[in-house]
């Protein structure tokens, strides 16, 4: 390998982004841009809820029950409704994603000290998010039931409310969230966005610089020169992954001081780490850019190929842990996976290569083999 | 163009120009071996992909217990953590041991129940449970701990409702609000049908956007489009085929993805009417180029046009309401995304497929929907025009 070619390679290269300047902004305002929306979007926490009562027994009861989903955050009110026949087009319009039903006689049961069954329709549409409301609306009954428990209990045997609500409930949950301890929803997406960034960005930008040659026909260039096929590709791709290199600092650093991400890991790891996620996705494109002859192939292809593993398996929405067996397998097979364990790691666990070098292993046989796939791959003699 | 038209041969003559165009798009699409390719493997295997076992709900959190009691009470209430939403993973003998099956990530959750658990509990006493949860994935930690609480509360008022004479034949008589949930719309909860309309969603962005756009900038690029302005065609006649050929392509995979994924395999419902969902997404497709194409005029190579594109097709998709909940999101972005067509068409895509709505309570998102293509594709017209005169 010369050089000396490999770097008139790479000055030609990074001459031709330069000088288009619409692609060089481009190429480091998507990273910001991303992480700006990504980072205020994706937000995982569900919060206000549209939901719409039919109160049926009209008691103070009653009435100091829907008054705690009035209170509470994650629900929005939306109105109360007469009858149950208002609910089906509310519903499928989608304008309210759940409706609380409180039977008759809610009042009179409950303080005859007897159960009473409230019903919840909860729009299906989107699991998640109807799995969540449940969630909440059976946290709400607990601590409306327990009041209620404390209160008759304390009553038939005659007890302080204390040590009723003590023989009621024995036994105290005491919950301590680790890594995260305010179990906020930006501390798992904004590091997990810098994986998200490096998966989409790196690979468009080398696939569409290839492929342009191909297109324009300006790769015959290369064909009939004296550069080998190493010292091309080298060259070609070490602008690309300077660009790369230079936004990994300063998507850490939006999450870091934008998103108030805590970093506790070591610097230099995670940022060796990156690069070399940096290096995969770069070989993911550059495999793409040699397997097609158009642009426009190029772009869906890589597109679809890094959002559909990284939304699915990377563990950004979806903790890999919960995955169905089978979909497990097809997620180790996805680099995205193992880099988001290592951002978790650094940014929220604080640990380094002590344990994350499973990960970091994977990563490499990856990056090797990739780069040497789009090396053996790429020929100067082509066949059509 | 339309006030061009007046003679019915003249007419004739307008939709042969339109057709011949399509024709000639269609043709250069399909020789583009890898681009059809791909085409199969997103509208079939994608699809299928996401359909088939991602979930998001918490399912199968890795538990860890420190159990210092080993009594049956311990037991049991360990017994009680469990399928779907807890995968019970063993005994530690040491909490430590356990803190660093969570660092290693791979379980979420440690359980520490005390000595004499079973005492104090028997004798009426309060004690208590620590439960430490890795909120590395915030919401799996908050479901993981709510989950819980439900569990020990229950098993904590069982337990002492047995003790006081309160439970009737397994039933307590006690003054508790009970839940009784009715999901509509999917009552199974079947994830499969939420993941493979999404996907068919995400996909069917990613093409409408960047295959008429990619078309008409590297018409520019190669030069061929001055041949076309040459010709009697008249701006919109060279815009339109493009879009119409590669709607006509996108509808084929929706058609292939709707009937040999969603319907053959996942068991999705139509609940609406077949005609009004093709009739939608014609007119998303439609909807969406246009954007590609108001981004193709502003761009100067093909380069340019797919960074451009991806730029607003990425947040797009993520952000549009499938993945997460719009309303969560603070305000001034909840507004930008009511720009996003793919926003309306969500409403609109579920609402036909699972509930069964019509036109009379979709009109706003349709309307919606309109008003933006319309003014994304007149505008990408608009430019594409004065960049020829």
């Amino acid at each position: 390998m010369n050089v000396r070619r490999v770097a008139a390679v790479a000055s030609k290269e990074w001459r031709e982004t330069v000088r288009d300047r619409m692609f060089l902004s481009l190429a480091f305002l998507i990273p910001i841009l991303w992480m700006l929306v990504f980072g205020y979007g994706m937000v995982l926490d569900v919060e206000n809820i549209p939901y719409a009562v039919v109160d049926r027994d009209h008691s103070s009861l009653s009435r100091d029950y829907l008054y705690r989903f009035q209170q509470s955050r994650y629900f929005d009110f939306k109105g109360a409704l007469t009858d149950e026949r208002e609910v089906e087009p509310l519903l499928a319009s989608s304008r309210i994603r759940a409706v609380i039903i409180i039977p008759e006689k809610f009042q009179e049961r409950l303080l005859a000290g007897q159960a009473v069954g409230v019903q919840t329709l909860v729009d299906g549409t989107f699991p998640l998010r109807s799995d969540i409301t449940k969630g909440y609306v059976i946290a709400i009954n607990t601590a409306f039931s327990e009041e209620l428990v404390v209160a008759h209990v304390a009553r038939i045997k005659g007890l302080a409310p204390d040590r009723a609500r003590q023989l009621i409930q024995p036994i105290k949950l005491e919950v301590r969230y680790l890594y995260n301890q305010e179990v906020k929803s930006a501390w798992t997406i904004a590091p997990a966005l810098v994986m998200l960034v490096l998966t989409l960005a790196p690979p468009l930008l080398t696939a569409l610089g290839i492929v342009r040659e191909k297109e324009r026909g300006s790769i015959y260039n290369i064909y009939s020169s004296t550069v080998s096929r190493l010292e091309f590709l080298v060259g070609k791709l070490a602008p690309y992954v300077a660009i790369s290199a230079f936004n990994i600092l300063v998507l850490w650093l939006m999450a870091v001081y934008l998103f108030a991400a805590p970093f506790k890991g070591n610097g230099l790891f995670f940022y060796a780490t990156a690069l070399l996620f940096v290096f995969i996705t770069t070989g993911q494109g550059l495999i793409v850019s040699l397997l097609v002859n158009t642009q426009q192939a190029a772009a869906i292809i890589t597109v679809v190929l890094s959002i559909v593993p990284t939304m699915l398996y990377g563990g950004l929405l979806v903790p890999v842990s919960a995955l169905a067996p089978q979909t497990k397998v097809i997620a180790h097979l996805f680099p995205e996976m193992y880099f988001t364990n290592i951002v978790h790691g650094t940014f929220l666990k604080g640990v380094g290569i002590e344990v994350l070098w499973p990960d970091v292993s994977v990563l490499v046989v990856y990056a090797i083999s990739l780069l040497s796939i789009g090396y053996w791959l790429f020929r100067k003699r082509p066949s059509v | 163009m339309m006030h061009a038209v007046r003679s019915p041969m003249l007419q004739a003559v307008w939709w042969r120009r339109i057709s011949v165009m399509i024709v000639k798009e269609l043709r250069q699409l399909f020789r583009d071996k890898a681009l059809i390719g791909f085409f199969f493997w997103a509208f079939i295997m994608d699809v299928y992909l996401a359909g088939s076992g991602t979930s998001m709900q918490l399912v199968n959190a890795g538990l860890v217990v420190h159990d210092a009691d080993q009594t049956v009470s311990s037991r049991e209430l360990i017994y009680r953590f469990h399928q779907p939403y807890f995968r019970f993973d063993g005994l530690v003998d040491h909490p430590k041991d356990g803190l660093r099956r969570l660092d290693f990530g791979d379980d979420i959750v440690l359980l520490d129940i005390p000595p004499r658990f079973h005492e104090m509990l028997a004798s009426g006493e309060s004690t208590s449970v620590q439960m430490q949860v890795a909120a590395t994935h915030s919401p799996q930690g908050l479901s993981a701990a709510s989950y819980g609480a439900r569990i020990v509360g229950e098993f904590g008022l069982e337990a002492s409702a047995r003790a006081m004479g309160l439970s009737a034949n397994g039933n307590l008589s006690l003054p508790v609000v009970r839940s009784d949930h009715r999901i509509w719309y999917n009552p199974n909860q079947d994830e499969s049908w939420f993941m493979s309309i999404s996907e068919v969603l995400t996909i069917t962005t990613i093409f409408a956007v960047l295959l008429p756009a990619a078309a008409l900038v590297r018409e520019r690029e190669r030069g061929t489009v001055e041949q076309l302005l040459v010709s009697p065609l008249s701006p919109f006649q060279i815009m339109f085929p493009k879009v119409a050929a590669m709607t006509l392509v996108i509808l084929a995979g929706t058609a292939m993805s709707l009937f040999g994924i969603l319907h053959a395999i996942f068991n999705v419902p139509m609940k609406g009417s077949l005609a009004l969902y093709f009739a939608m997404t014609t007119l998303y497709v439609f909807t969406t180029s246009g954007l590609g194409l108001m981004a193709a005029t502003i761009a100067n190579n093909q380069a340019q046009v797919s960074l451009m594109t991806i730029l607003v097709v990425a947040p797009m998709i993520n952000l549009s309401g499938t993945w997460t909940p719009p309303e969560a999101m603070p305000i001034w972005l909840r507004e930008l995304m009511l720009l996003s067509p793919l926003h309306h068409f969500v409403n609109i895509s579920y609402g036909i497929q699972l509930k069964g709505t019509g036109l009379d309570i979709l009109w706003p998102s349709v309307l919606s929907m309109v008003a933006l293509g319309g003014a994304l594709f007149g505008f990408g017209l608009w430019r594409f025009r004065r960049q020829f005169r």
